[in-house]
């Protein structure tokens, strides 16, 4: 997937995504992080766009020629960190709490 | 984008709502030959329940109405997968779905579904629990007493699929406006002529309302009193593993049917209905849902103890009193088609959804009878449509 560079440049590494696939979803009409997210799943592996996203945005905004804060950044999903099942079955155990309700 | 004051737009057929219904609906009309077509999305593609459902798709259905119309979508399904639509991205896995049961009257149940499944043409079948270890094989089988395979149903991605429309529809000249809200449908007494949108006005021969969980607030102005509900639904997601069973999972004998999914990616889909007041906000979320949905399924998969949870969200189950679809032609305007409501099925039924309102745009009817008796009328007229069983 490297391109014209001979060697891929990785936006996300969650989810092998390069720049070449972010430039060329953007070619296709996509203008905004919400769509180019879905297009691309970024923002969607274990480290929740932290990587991804920033590179991104600073991507699309060059591209369209705006300031990077004037775009809108994708809605964070819970949890900010994935969490252990057995953490979470804990919580409920503790709390006396059937899950079964 | 849309001129403000510039210029029109102008166009045969207005699509509002860039969900699977939407985009599914104008690729039927491209198939017949048209395609001056507009459709309007009032934030990003798929932003309402088509990227928040689970992605699921099966015929093994309780009422007639569901069942044919399912089988046609699967059909369809298929179809697009193999054709230019699959070119672009869509898929469908038919790895089945498959129904536990932990109760002796559940296990007869099924054997009832199974026969009215088969009458209909759905090759549902009771398995044994060997069959069911080759289908799933990390999956712990004590305690249970029966289970339904439907080896016609599968999965697929919501993302996928969607973007497989829009870069298809782009090609064929369909104009798709994200980011543009519609804020008034202008009508007449007996038509509809456009709409005032965030960024221009848009002038249109015919309008299709496809707008899931905004259609009843965006048809009240012109009285059209739709019965919708839209009901808080929750899923999360795993960290990604590699392959470890094709088939869509279903506890049935759990309260709020738990079910569980491998997507490609790897992650596992995990979700359960919880009790929810209807039109609350896809904001509030529910912590309490993550440790409920999981709990009941570590009983099958003890294995998920292991497992993360990578991200959770809502969706909206945009529901009709006989939790089947809303299609059609509204009879106090001749131009004006809706296709919502579909109960938590809009994703799987959308290739049908695209074909019967195509069909009706076009030749004025469509080819399947079932989908008749779906018009908004039936809820005046109290010819309501049972639905036993409503998972995913």
């Amino acid at each position: 997937m490297g391109g014209k560079r001979g060697h891929p440049v990785i936006v996300c590494r969650c989810r092998d995504v390069t720049l070449e696939d972010v430039e060329k979803a953007i070619e296709e009409g996509i203008t905004d992080l919400e769509t180019l997210k879905r297009r691309l799943n970024i923002g969607m592996g274990p480290c929740q766009g932290r990587t991804c996203i920033p590179l991104v945005a600073s991507i699309l905004a060059r591209k369209l020629g705006k300031p990077v804060d004037e775009l809108l950044i994708p809605k964070i999903r819970a949890p900010i960190i994935p969490v252990p099942v057995n953490l979470l079955l804990k919580s409920v155990d503790a709390k006396g709490e059937r899950g079964d309700d | 984008m849309l001129k403000v004051k510039e210029e029109m737009i102008k166009t045969r057929i207005l699509i509002v709502g860039g969900g699977i219904s939407g985009l599914s609906i104008a690729y039927s009309l491209v198939k017949r030959g048209v395609n001056d077509i507009v459709i309007v999305e009032k934030s990003y593609l798929g932003s309402g329940s088509t990227g928040r459902c689970a992605s699921g798709i099966r015929a093994s259905f309780t009422s007639r109405e569901h069942v044919v119309l399912m089988k046609h979508s699967i059909e369809l399904w298929k179809k697009y997968a193999e054709g230019e639509l699959g070119q672009h991205g869509l898929y469908y896995n038919q790895g089945g779905y498959v129904w536990l049961a932990s109760r002796e009257e559940t296990a007869k149940t099924m054997e009832r579904l199974v026969k009215l499944h088969n009458s209909l043409g759905v090759p549902t079948r009771i398995i044994g629990l060997d069959e069911l270890k080759k289908l799933v094989p990390p999956i712990e089988t004590r305690g249970i007493v029966s289970v339904l395979f439907d080896p016609t149903a599968g999965k697929s991605s919501p993302f996928k699929t969607i973007f497989a429309f829009y870069n298809l529809l782009r090609k064929k000249g369909v104009r798709i406006y994200l980011h543009t809200r519609v804020e008034e449908i202008l009508h007449d007494d007996r038509r509809v002529y456009g709409a005032i949108t965030s960024k221009g006005e848009i002038r249109a021969e015919t309008i299709v309302v496809a707008a899931g969980a905004s259609t009843r607030k965006l048809l009240e102005p012109l009285g059209v009193k739709m019965p919708l509900k839209n009901l808080p639904r929750h899923a999360m997601l795993t960290e990604a593993y590699r392959e470890a069973f094709k088939p869509l999972v279903i506890d049935w004998d759990t309260p709020g049917v738990p079910y569980i999914v491998q997507m490609k990616s790897g992650s596992f889909l995990i979700a359960r209905n919880i009790d929810e007041e209807p039109e609350l906000s896809l904001y509030s979320q529910r912590i309490d849902f993550m440790p409920k949905a999981v709990k009941p399924l570590v009983r099958f998969f003890p294995w998920l103890r292991n497992t993360r949870i990578m991200r959770y969200w809502m969706g909206y189950y945009i529901t009709t009193p006989d939790h089947h679809p809303v299609y059609g032609p509204v009879k106090d305007y001749e131009n004006l088609y809706i296709a919502t409501g579909f109960s938590g099925h809009g994703y799987m039924l959308a290739p049908v959804t695209g074909e019967v309102i195509a069909e009706w745009i076009l030749n004025n009817r469509p080819s399947i009878d079932a989908a008749r008796k779906l018009v908004l009328e039936r809820f005046e007229k109290g010819a309501l449509i049972k639905e036993l069983a409503v998972v995913g």
